[in-house]
């Protein structure tokens, strides 16, 4: 199989797919030349992302990335969101083909977006 | 995952039994080179001529027109490059949703100094006769149409189109690589010059393929070496596939006419099913012309790779209209071509059904699309494109 059973999963019963109501933070990332995007919907606790939803258009890799992130960084400080790398989402599907790298890099830039918007928001 | 349903016929199909049957002896036991003149070349060369005659008699021509080809890639090229290239400079017609061993051959020819026309198409994918007539010029030196698109499965007015060229006194070439077998071919009534077929499509070998090239036409080969298909291919001949390509022709000959009944009554039964149960989806290329076993569905706001994977996760094969590759994606040529919006574009998705296919195969792919589209379409943005 060309993808990770967890992927798979990912892609199949996507987890916080959809809108979310009266975020406190939203950030978007669209892959250039390739028309994929993923917007993150932050709720925000104490400092910390308690809830994480997502829409995304595109590829099943990229369907799984954003679904991977938004059970992978709930929880955590805003500001380590701010630092998150697409590495990390990748090592969590277990692995992208080369010519889905992308994925990851998608949903790293939309859920930083998300959190760089939440910091500016509080000056 | 026990079920397994493939509905992509137009890029290739199985070996018949039966063809496999007739090749095997090829491999081991008549392995002769068909050029050489002792017992073992001759009888791989009888193996050989049987298949020239039997794919000869599909397209009713003599046999000494039939030139084998390792590919459909290849007869395009040949077609292409062989007619401009005998004629040394001019200008080529051709349309905008050929295929890219069409289109690619004609960009290669127009870069070595020749004129291309790419004739536009209307909404369902279908070129106008009268646009090729007007495209003709003085130095126009052949006209390249395919008969029906793999995509989309638009069947173009190959008639009229062949009556023009002819009117004019050039060459036509017609990539019939989606309809050999799959639909009656009289290059004569037609008014072709040239037409590029293969045999993995009917249910052959992949690796293997024709052109038929009408006698006295005024072609060059591309391809240098030894004195093979008289003089127009060099190459040793891939016997075992050439054998299978002749069998698989006459075995469609034979199924062709009832077998493009069932499968135009399940491909129905597809859109039907799929058009019942899923919200804003639509069948591109045209409702009448078209190839009796593709049905293109277009899904707004889905990406028709994400389809393709769901349902391969489902054991279904179908073919995506719009492809992801590092990175870069862009909606088919074929697509754009016949203004389809990119909202629809990118969720093309391609079944293309052929003689393994059930009632229940198809039930099973409609019942598998409508929860596979509606997840999707939850988790994606509306109006992203």
């Amino acid at each position: 199989m060309r993808y990770s059973p967890t992927l798979v999963d990912h892609f199949l019963n996507p987890r916080n797919a959809g809108l979310m109501r009266e975020p406190d933070s939203v950030g978007e990332n669209e892959y250039e030349g390739c028309g994929d995007l993923t917007r993150f919907f932050l709720r925000v606790r104490d400092g910390r992302a308690v809830e994480i939803r997502f829409q995304t258009y595109g590829c099943g890799p990229t369907i799984a990335a954003a679904s991977m992130a938004s059970e992978l960084y709930r929880g955590r400080l805003v500001g380590d969101l701010c630092r998150l790398e697409a590495g990390e989402i990748e090592r969590a599907l277990e692995g992208l083909p080369d010519d889905r790298k992308h994925a990851a890099d998608i949903a790293a830039g939309a859920l930083r977006a998300a959190a760089f918007q939440y910091q500016a928001r509080r000056g | 995952m026990s079920r397994r349903v493939y509905l992509d016929h137009n890029a290739s199909t199985p070996v018949h039994p039966e063809v496999l049957a007739e090749m095997l002896p090829y491999f081991a036991e008549v392995y002769g080179n068909p050029s050489s003149i002792h017992a073992f070349g001759r009888e791989a060369r009888e193996g050989m001529d049987l298949a020239r005659e039997r794919v000869a008699s599909f397209l009713k021509v003599s046999s000494q027109e039939i030139v084998f080809t390792s590919g459909g890639t290849e007869s395009d090229n040949f077609a292409v490059k062989g007619l401009a290239w005998a004629r040394g400079k001019g200008h080529l017609i051709t349309s905008q949703v050929e295929h890219h061993a069409v289109i690619r051959a004609c960009r290669a020819i127009e870069a070595q100094g020749f004129d291309l026309t790419c004739v536009r198409v209307d909404e369902f994918g279908m070129v106008d006769p009268d646009d090729v007539r007007r495209a003709i010029r003085p130095d126009t030196v052949a006209i390249s149409i395919m008969h029906a698109n793999s995509e989309v499965g638009t069947i173009q007015p190959i008639e009229a189109i062949g009556r023009i060229a002819r009117e004019h006194g050039i060459p036509f070439h017609v990539d019939a690589v989606q309809t050999f077998g799959k639909l009656p071919l009289d290059v004569n009534a037609l008014g072709i010059d040239a037409l590029s077929f293969s045999a993995h499509k009917i249910y052959g070998p992949k690796g293997v393929a024709g052109l038929f090239i009408r006698k006295g036409s005024k072609m060059v080969a591309v391809q240098h070496g030894g004195e093979h298909e008289r003089r127009r291919r060099a190459g040793t001949e891939n016997v075992a596939g050439i054998v299978g390509l002749g069998k698989a022709v006459e075995i469609r000959a034979r199924d062709m006419h009832t077998e493009a009944e069932r499968v135009t009554a399940l491909r129905d039964r597809l859109w039907d099913g799929v058009r019942s149960r899923v919200p804003e989806v639509r069948l591109s290329g045209h409702c009448a012309h078209r190839l009796p076993g593709t049905a293109s569905f277009l899904f707004r706001h889905v990406e028709s790779e994400s389809i393709v994977l769901g349902l391969d996760l489902k054991g279904i094969g179908v073919s995506a209209g719009s492809a992801c590759t590092s990175g870069n994606v862009e909606p088919s040529h074929v697509l754009v071509a016949m203004g389809v919006p990119l909202e629809w574009a990118m969720g093309a998705v391609r079944c293309s059904l052929g003689r393994s296919t059930s009632a229940e195969d198809i039930d099973y792919v409609i019942e598998c699309v409508e929860p596979l589209v509606r997840k999707l379409r939850q988790a994606m943005p509306v109006g992203v494109v």
